[in-house]
C-alpha cells in the first residue's frame, strides 16, 4: 500500500518562481527514502507540499487513500497530527522545558495530562534525554536538541516522519547518531522521508534516494542500484 | 472543560514564560490609556465648570406696567410652559428696589427720596440645560417678544458671545486632541501587540506544525491580549488617579486660593468601566489582527 502518491505535481510560487515540475512519486508505507539535491532543487518544497504548508499549482497528492491537495485549515491540522516533523533548526519552543516541548503535540490533541507526561517521559528515555527533561532547549547541545525534536515527532506515533535537513547543523558523529535513530523509528513501521544533501550520510547508510534538480526528479534509486552503479563506475575507472 | 482549563493555564503561563514581552505590552497599554484617561478627566472637569457657568445664563423680561395678579400668574405659567424654560421667578418693583439698594451698599443713600416705582417689575427666566447658550437665549427672546406687554429683555449678550466662543473652542480642542489621542493610543497599542506576536511567530509556526487548529492556537493569545488590556487599563486608572490626586487635587489647591480645586472630581464609574472595556477590546483586537497574518496553515 502506498503511503504517498504524487501525480504530475507542479509548484510555481506566487512571485512566479517555479519550484517543482511534473513530479510523479510513490512512497510505499514503511519505506525509508532520502530526497536529495543541491540548494534550490525543490527538496523543501516537496516536503512542504506533503504537510500542506503549500498547495501544488497542479497535480494531486494522495496520503494513504486521502487526497490532501485541497484541505481546509482544520483538516490540515488533523492531518498533521499523523505526521512527525524534524527540522534543521529543531523548531523547539525556547521558553518551555524539554518535556513540555515533547508533550506539546499530545496537549494539542487534548490527551490527559497524566498520559501526556508518561508518554513524553517514555520518549525522552527512548532518545536518552530523560535526565535533562526540565532543562530549556538552549541549555542543550545541537545533537540533544535534535533528539528532543525527534521525541516530539514520535510522541504522536506518526505514520509518516518528515525530516528536512535534520543533520545540517550537526557534526558527522551526531549526524550518524540521529540517522540511526530514524532507522530505528522506520523499523517500527513509520514511513520516513529525509530531505538532505549530506552525501556522506547517504553513502554510509544507503537507502532509496530520490534526486531532484531544478524541480525535476532526475533519479530514483535503491541501494542495490546505487551499488551496481558504483560498481559500473569503478569498473569504468579501472578500464 | 479540559480545553477551558488548558486555555486559562496557557494564558497565564504564556505571560509568565515571556515576562519581558508581557510587561512591555502591559506597560504600553497602561501609559497610552493613562494619557487618554487623564485627558478625559480634564475634559469632563472643564465641562463641569462650563456647566456651572451656564447656570448664570438667564433672560430678564421687563414689564411695561405691572398687571393684575391673575394676569401675572397667567403670564408666568405661559412662560414656564415654553420647552426651553426651566424656572421663572417674578421680581416685583419693591423687590427690585431692595435688590438695587443692597447692590449700592454704602451708597444706598442715593436712593433716598425715590420710590420703588422707578424700577420696572420683571420675570427672571432660567433656561433648560440644552438651551443655555446665546442662541438659546435669543430663541426664547423671539418667543417672548410676541407679548407686547414685555417691554425689554436683558440676557448679557456680550458675556454670552464670549461664553459661546469659549465653549466652541473647548469643544474643538477636545475633539481634535481627543481624536488624535485615541488614534495614537490605538496605533501604539496595536503595534506593540503586533511586535510581541511577531516576536513569538516561531511559537505560532511550531503550533501549526504539530497539528493545532487555528482557533486552538489563537484563543490563548487572544485571552492573553484581553488580560493584558485589562491589567493595562487598571494600571492606567491607578496612574490617572495618582496624577489627579497629587497634581490636580493637592498641587492646584496649594497653588490656587479659590475653591476651584475642590470642585475637581475623578472620572465617574461609567468612564472608568469604559476605559477597562477599551483596554479589553484593544487587547483582543490588537492580537486578532496580527494572528490572522501569522497563523497560516
Amino acid at each position: 500500500m502506498s503511503m504517498i502518491q504524487m501525480c504530475r505535481i507542479a509548484k510555481i510560487y506566487d512571485n512566479g518562481v517555479p519550484a517543482l515540475y511534473d513530479i510523479d512519486l510513490q512512497i510505499p508505507a514503511g519505506d525509508f527514502a532520502y530526497i536529495t539535491g543541491s540548494s534550490g532543487a525543490g527538496k523543501s518544497t516537496l516536503l512542504r507540499l506533503l504537510y500542506c504548508a503549500d498547495r501544488p499549482t497542479r497535480g494531486q497528492i494522495l496520503m494513504g487513500n486521502r487526497n490532501i491537495t485541497r484541505l481546509n485549515a482544520r483538516k490540515i491540522a488533523f492531518l498533521r497530527r499523523q505526521i512527525g516533523f524534524v527540522f534543521q533548526d529543531f523548531k523547539l519552543l525556547q521558553n518551555r522545558s524539554v518535556i513540555e516541548n515533547v508533550a506539546l503535540p499530545l496537549q494539542v490533541q487534548g490527551v490527559s495530562v497524566k498520559e501526556t507526561r508518561s508518554r513524553a517521559f517514555e520518549l525522552l528515555q527512548y532518545v536518552g534525554l530523560e535526565y535533562k527533561m526540565q532543562r530549556k532547549p538552549l541549555e542543550l547541545s545541537g545533537g540533544e536538541q535534535q533528539r528532543v525534536a525527534i521525541a516530539r515527532a514520535m510522541i504522536v506515533r506518526p505514520k509518516l516522519l518528515l525530516a528536512d535537513e535534520p543533520t545540517g547543523n550537526l557534526d558527522y558523529s551526531l549526524a550518524q547518531e540521529i540517522m540511526e535513530m530514524f532507522f530505528r523509528i522506520n523499523r517500527t513501521g513509520t514511513t520516513v522521508l529525509v530531505a538532505t544533501h549530506d552525501t556522506e550520510v547517504m553513502r554510509l547508510l544507503p537507502q532509496r534516494t530520490i534526486a531532484l534538480d531544478n524541480g525535476h526528479i532526475i533519479s530514483d534509486t535503491r541501494p542495490t542500484d546505487v551499488l551496481s552503479k558504483t560498481a559500473i563506475d569503478q569498473s569504468q575507472e579501472t578500464v | 472543560m479540559k480545553r477551558l482549563r488548558y486555555f486559562i493555564q496557557r494564558t497565564f503561563l504564556n505571560m509568565i514564560q515571556s515576562p519581558l514581552l508581557s510587561s512591555a505590552t502591559i506597560g504600553t497599554i497602561g501609559v497610552a490609556l493613562m494619557l487618554l484617561a487623564f485627558f478625559t478627566l480634564i475634559v469632563l472637569n472643564v465641562q463641569n465648570l462650563t456647566r456651572q457657568w451656564s447656570r448664570e445664563i438667564q433672560v430678564t423680561v421687563y414689564l411695561e406696567q405691572v398687571p393684575s395678579t391673575t394676569k401675572l400668574q397667567q403670564w408666568q405659567e405661559q412662560i414656564e410652559q415654553m420647552p426651553n424654560v426651566g424656572h421663572v421667578t417674578y421680581v416685583s418693583q419693591t423687590e427690585a428696589f431692595e435688590l438695587f439698594r443692597k447692590r449700592l451698599g454704602r451708597n444706598d443713600d442715593l436712593l433716598d427720596g425715590l420710590l420703588p416705582e422707578i424700577l420696572p417689575a420683571s420675570f427672571e427666566v432660567e433656561l433648560t440645560q440644552k438651551f443655555r447658550s446665546g442662541h438659546g437665549a435669543e430663541l426664547l427672546v423671539q418667543e417672548l417678544k410676541k407679548n407686547p406687554a414685555f417691554s425689554g429683555f436683558r440676557y448679557g449678550q456680550d458675556w454670552l458671545k464670549r461664553y459661546d466662543a469659549f465653549v466652541f473652542l473647548l469643544k474643538l480642542t477636545g475633539a481634535l486632541a481627543g481624536g488624535f489621542l485615541i488614534f495614537a493610543t490605538l496605533f501604539i497599542i496595536s503595534n506593540t501587540i503586533k511586535l510581541t506576536i511577531y516576536a513569538r511567530r516561531d511559537e505560532l509556526e511550531i503550533m501549526t506544525l504539530i497539528g493545532a487548529t487555528p482557533m486552538f492556537i489563537k484563543i490563548p493569545f487572544l485571552a492573553e491580549g484581553a488580560l493584558q488590556g485589562i491589567i493595562g487599563a487598571l494600571l492606567a486608572l491607578g496612574g490617572c488617579h495618582a496624577l489627579y490626586f497629587f497634581f490636580l487635587k493637592r498641587g492646584l489647591s496649594a497653588l490656587l486660593t479659590t475653591t476651584a480645586a475642590g470642585n475637581i472630581t475623578f472620572l465617574p464609574l461609567s468612564v472608568q468601566a469604559g476605559i477597562i472595556l477599551l483596554g479589553f477590546v484593544l487587547g483582543i483586537c490588537g492580537s486578532a489582527l496580527p494572528l490572522r497574518k501569522f497563523v497560516r496553515m
